[in-house]
């Protein structure tokens, strides 16, 4: 006889997956000078989608000791051996970028020679190129990689270029390079960089002269992206069927239909009512589900004394507030917001449904520093019907930090079935939802908030 | 019948959202509950427990009790609003579905009882912009001791209307009751009067209650009880005061 396990529901957890949690990475090797950089940003430039990112390995440079740091100002130090690469950090950063979590890349100063205190953060892309003399060294990155590029061009033409490009980008003088050229980075070329030549799987002879070679690395990427796109689309639609059966769970929060509200949806949702009546009601109406979702976050009993004299004891909120608008819909919200937090600190995640295919898509990504400490945010969206967007914005928040249960997601109208997938994906967050639309329901809200 | 809820101290429980387990709930002091039916107490919710905590707070600066009073006077807006009444209404949305809606029906009014009365005049233009506001000026009589009318300026037509009546806090309700029986002169059926209040003292409520059976109360929260002064303790000092001037 079978027993029920008692952790069936662990079991049985709905995952979302986005679309970058299944990275490509490309690597492009070559020597230095060879228009490795010119070939990863043509490719960037055909393609022109936010999600093909480059990573240069320039940036994994390991800090100079001092004495190595006086080595470098007179050329003396081998930048072109794989011991001046940081392949550790360079290694972990891919694997993090694979998971689909966020990656700090470090900042390399080439006049101070060494890494800068602040990082950039490198989030969400489906697809790094990841462009560097070394990028096909290490076997640990090289089974990371999709696709294996190897430049070439005429040693010649490589000094030429470098000469040029260290003078005008790096603030070093001629003598120098040339001096740097013999006595490192032709050697290593011949060492380290040539024989990664035979493990590629394309060789690009004349760097970015060679359209050829380029355009069928675009359409390599391209098929790619749009394997992830169809994957992704076809991912949410499963969840939705999953989630049909669903009962919503009790951290979701319908508003009750009282005459107001009732009234309220009524004035927005007739065509004739005026802009400036529908702004009224429709922040009205707002301010009321941001109280609302107040009711969802942190505080701690707190004795007072009033100016009698008398203590009461009550309620203090408990950490920072912080709220995250999911553009452009979500912006509409952000009036009733300030008026009961009017300094809450606020940002904001673009996510656009493609119109063919219906796959929400991350654009623009500006968090709260220390998001991942706040006691609570609200994440901020006026409609959501197949709850695609919302799917994403929750976890381009967990992905930052943000505890599941910490968030508070509110929108002014939901459909059920899109509700209901959320909460599967997520069952501890909590949702405000002022009224439960039609299913299908297009996004209308935002365009006449904005009156566009 | 209804009852007169008991003296002693309001009762303090956990105060959070019900899905949450009862450890997770901060212990917070709650209104008291009555049993009247046209008094109506806002529900107590931590994110309402703590705007209270703030006004009540001897140590809150002037702008933000300002601030933190309009949310809770919002909120009491907002609730006596859906004692107004309605008429179904069906339309057709921008996406060209059917929404089976209401259209409100019916005029309103606010009436301030000054000057404390007139701190509340915000929140309700936060909820109805261009609504009509009369004042009443009741002072207690240095002679009787007994509340008295001073002024009062309304809108011509207030019998026809509903009306909002707005007075902070809720003693003794001396005032309320004498600016009740002066709507109820000027022809407005007790019925479509709401009186709105932040803080009301228990024997107040029960006292207007049952005087008033058909007028609503709207309140964010029923205090402990009045001292020897009549003031509402715990309370939250002189509104007026802490609104206008402090």
């Amino acid at each position: 006889m079978e027993s029920i396990s008692p952790f069936c529901s662990l079991s049985t957890e709905v995952r979302y997956s986005p679309p970058w949690q299944d990275l490509s990475i490309i690597g492009i090797a070559g020597s230095s000078g060879s228009g490795k950089s010119s070939v990863a940003m043509e490719i960037v430039k055909s393609l022109n989608l936010p999600w093909v990112v480059i990573l240069v390995m320039d940036s994994f440079y390991k800090t100079l000791t001092s004495e190595e740091h006086h080595k470098a100002h007179a050329n003396e130090y081998d930048f072109d051996c794989p011991e001046s690469i940081d392949f550790d950090i360079l290694v972990e950063t891919l694997r993090d970028l694979k998971k689909g979590k966020k990656a700090n890349i470090p900042v390399y100063s080439f006049a101070e020679h060494q890494r800068q205190s602040h990082t950039t953060t490198l989030y969400s892309p489906r697809v790094i190129i990841l462009e560097g003399i070394l990028a096909l060294h290490d076997p640990r990155i090289v089974e990371m990689l999709d696709v294996k590029i190897f430049v070439e061009a005429d040693m010649d033409v490589c000094l030429g270029r470098r000469v040029l490009r260290d003078v005008r980008e790096r603030g070093r003088d001629v003598e120098g390079i040339i001096k740097q050229w013999f006595e490192f980075v032709k050697p290593s070329y011949t060492r380290f960089v040539e024989p990664q030549r035979p493990i590629s799987d394309i060789i690009i002879p004349r760097g970015i002269e060679n359209k050829t070679a380029i355009d069928m690395v675009v359409k390599h990427i391209q098929r790619k992206l749009q394997e992830k796109s169809d994957t992704h689309t076809q991912a949410l639609r499963e969840l939705g069927l999953i989630a049909a059966a669903v009962e919503l769970p009790s951290n979701v929060h319908v508003l009750p239909s009282t005459p107001q509200f009732v009234g309220m949806n009524t004035i927005l949702q007739t065509p004739e009512t005026e802009q400036e009546d529908f702004i009224f009601y429709f922040d009205r109406l707002v301010s009321i589900l941001i109280e609302k979702a107040l009711d969802m976050t942190s505080y701690v009993s707190a004795k007072v004394e009033t100016p009698q004299g008398n203590t009461y004891l009550g309620l203090h909120p408990k950490g920072t507030v912080s709220a995250v608008a999911i553009l452009r819909g979500g912006s509409c919200m952000e009036t009733a917001l300030k008026r009961s937090i009017p300094d809450c600190i606020t940002g904001r995640v673009l996510i656009q449904t493609n119109e063919i295919n219906e796959e929400p898509e991350l654009h623009y990504l500006k968090l709260p520093s220390q998001i991942e400490e706040h006691a609570a945010v609200i994440l901020m969206d006026s409609q959501m019907s197949s709850g695609g967007a919302a799917l994403m914005a929750v976890r381009v928040l967990i992905d930052h930090g943000v505890e599941q249960g910490r968030i508070v997601f509110v929108t002014c109208a939901a459909g059920e079935r899109g509700l209901k997938r959320l909460t599967a994906v997520y069952p501890r967050l909590n949702v405000i939802v002022g009224r439960i639309e039609e299913e299908g329901e297009p996004r209308w809200i935002e365009k006449r908030y904005f009156g566009c | 019948m209804a009852s007169k809820p008991e003296s002693g101290p309001s009762p303090a429980q956990g105060v959070g959202p019900l899905y949450r387990p009862d450890g997770e709930k901060p212990t917070a002091t709650v209104s008291k509950e009555v049993s009247y039916e046209n008094v109506h107490v806002l529900p107590q919710t931590p994110q309402l427990i703590a705007l209270l905590t703030m006004i009540r707070d001897k140590r809150t600066s002037r702008a933000d009790f300002i601030f933190y009073s309009n949310r809770i006077i919002r909120l009491l807006v907002e609730e006596g609003l859906n004692h107004l009444p309605v008429v179904e209404q069906s339309i057709t949305t921008p996406v060209g579905r059917s929404y089976l809606g209401v259209k409100f029906e019916g005029k309103i009014c606010g009436v301030s009882i000054m000057r404390a009365g007139e701190a509340m005049e915000q929140g309700l233009r936060d909820c109805c912009r261009s609504v009509r506001i009369g004042k009443i000026l009741i002072q207690r009589d240095e002679e009787t001791c007994m509340p008295k009318l001073f002024y009062d300026k309304l809108p011509t037509d207030i019998a026809e209307r509903w009306v909002l009546l707005l007075d902070p806090m809720f003693a003794t309700g001396g005032s309320a009751t004498l600016a009740v029986e002066t709507l109820i002169e000027r022809g407005v059926p007790e019925h479509r009067i709401l009186f709105l209040n932040l803080i009301a003292s228990p024997s107040g409520v029960a006292e207007f209650a049952e005087r008033f059976p058909k007028l609503r109360v709207v309140t964010s929260f029923i205090d402990q009880g009045l001292d020897e002064k009549k003031y509402i303790i715990p309370g939250l000092g002189d509104f007026g005061d802490r609104y206008y001037s402090m």
